[in-house]
């Protein structure tokens, strides 16, 4: 599977696996440089991809293919399959307890089944303008409490970091809401030209994300106000990202983000500034790839 | 007026739309029939804009895709939206504002539940509700009732012929000969991306004959069935 994508996105999948490696390597090495909660952040992210194994389509089928006993082994080797990575990061990175953690909840979350919610809707602010932000809250919900928590944790204990922490994850957050094209009918349908989609899209992306982040900055810059100047450029730089992931998006449309503009990424990470020649780079190419369905 | 003309279609070197010249005129409800791969869902993406082609597509009101109604064989839902916000989502598209949606959903259809969740015909109906909210002058129903259940089929019949009233142009595909005879004015027939021909209404008869026996043929008897 993994392979065809490979293929699917013009990279020879053994190039492809090295260069992975690489990205992943880079990007976390960058994490643990920045911030002391990067061993948090890596839980959760490979706990964020264990779960999806546990989705209940997915878990009948192996039962249906497999039989229980076979099928409860099969989930088991891949949930420490996808968690070796982040395990072997955390080790490295001395965070022994951390790392025997995530092999714990690899293995528990091994029994679990995500069923579907039914017919349950959960509500969304994010309803009069759907969909990104629509279907990525209610994919995504648990992040908000979460970082409303650290938020809180961040004023009690004195530490601004965590603080940033609150509000980068927010942002990181909805950078996933952009990560997949979506079926060609749903550009097709506007009326507009290129350059306008294009503004509403980052529009309303900006009115969307301030509803979570604008209290937990607030908050931030009311209990820090002698460092309002870094939490602004954090703030910022959030904002630049996720335009920047909506302009990538579109340049690559209708296929799917390539491992370049991963990489491209990646590098912005390091050294932000270099948003300033990525945003109108991706704006062009963007509008080049919209002019084909919004003429 | 949409007036097709030359229209040749490629994919590679296969040719799937050969030389295509049609009128679909206002006020009239236009069959597309033919087999399956005779082309009738790329004619239909090459109206509405989704594909490149050769040849010429015009209309009185362009582009022609800013005021088309395109119903997909099989419309496209994101996971965790509802029938409301995908109405809404459209609507936003086309810069409509439509305050009381419930009061439109003729089809009686679950609003706030995911969309997902819904059955086949309860998809069909949803995307069909959303592009009828649309005030499109062009409507493009691909296999309109595939799904759909008897009562709604009434329905979704009278609905295309208050459009033809409407003086819209409505073209239609289906599988199901009897809903065409129905609802359409005129039937073209499409074999291997060439249109063979156009039938009016008094000749209906006559075309289902000849569709029949050129699909069925001895066929059945092959089967040999005991």
């Amino acid at each position: 599977m993994a392979n065809r994508r490979l293929s699917d996105l013009g990279v020879n999948p053994a190039v492809g696996y090295i260069l992975g490696i690489a990205t992943f390597i880079l990007i976390s090495e960058l994490l643990f440089t920045k911030t002391e909660f990067a061993k948090y952040l890596v839980i959760l992210t490979g706990l964020g991809l264990i779960i999806q194994s546990s989705e209940i389509k997915r878990t009948e089928f192996l039962k249906i293919v497999f039989g229980n006993k076979r099928s409860r082994k099969i989930r088991v080797i891949e949930n420490l399959f996808i968690s070796l990575p982040f395990t072997i990061l955390l080790m490295f990175h001395m965070a022994f307890i951390e790392s025997l953690l995530l092999i714990l909840s690899s293995l528990v979350v091994s029994n679990l089944t995500l069923k579907n919610t039914g017919n349950y809707t959960l509500p969304t602010p994010f309803s009069s303008r759907p969909f990104e932000f629509t279907v990525g809250f209610r994919n995504t919900f648990f992040i908000f409490p979460i970082a409303f928590i650290l938020t809180i944790i961040a004023i009690s204990v004195n530490n601004l970091n965590i603080g940033i922490f609150a509000m980068l994850l927010v942002f990181l957050n909805s950078l996933s809401y952009y990560v997949k094209p979506e079926n060609e009918y749903f550009v097709w349908v506007y009326t507009v030209t290129p350059a306008k989609f294009i503004f509403e899209k980052l529009k309303i992306a900006t009115q969307y994300i301030s509803i979570p982040v604008s209290p937990i900055a607030i908050s931030l810059f009311l209990f820090y106000p002698e460092n309002s100047a870094m939490i602004l450029i954090f703030l910022s730089a959030g904002f630049a990202f996720l335009w920047t992931m909506i302009l990538i998006k579109y340049s690559a449309y209708p296929n799917e983000m390539n491992l370049l503009e991963g990489i491209l990424i990646a590098l912005c990470i390091n050294f932000p500034p270099f948003l300033l020649a990525l945003i109108p780079f991706f704006y062009f190419k963007a509008i080049n790839r919209l002019n084909v369905l919004l003429k | 007026m949409i007036k097709i003309r030359d229209l040749n279609k490629f994919y590679g070197n296969n040719q799937v739309l050969k030389n295509i010249n049609l009128d679909f005129s206002n006020g009239k409800v236009h069959g597309i029939v033919g087999e399956n791969g005779a082309g009738k869902t790329t004619l239909f993406r090459c109206i509405s804009g989704l594909e490149d082609y050769k040849g010429e597509i015009s209309s009185e009101f362009s582009p022609l895709k800013n005021h088309l109604g395109l119903l997909l064989t099989e419309p496209f839902f994101f996971s965790k939206i509802t029938g409301k916000e995908y109405i809404r989502l459209l609507c936003n598209a086309r810069g409509i504002s439509i305050k009381d949606i419930e009061s439109r959903n003729i089809f009686d259809l679950p609003l706030e539940q995911y969309a997902s969740t819904y059955s086949t015909g309860m998809k069909k109906k949803l995307a069909l509700t959303a592009i009828l909210l649309l005030e499109n002058k062009y409507y493009i129903l691909d296999e309109p009732f595939n799904g759909i259940d008897i009562q709604s089929n009434i329905i979704i019949t009278e609905i295309i012929n208050k459009l033809r009233d409407l003086n819209k142009i409505v073209i239609i595909s289906s599988h199901i000969f009897s809903t065409l005879g129905d609802t359409c004015d005129v039937i073209h027939l499409l074999r291997k991306g060439e249109l063979i021909k156009s039938v009016e209404k008094s000749n209906f008869k006559s075309l289902e004959a000849e569709m029949k026996n050129a699909s069925v043929g001895n066929k059945i008897e092959k089967l040999g069935l005991r």
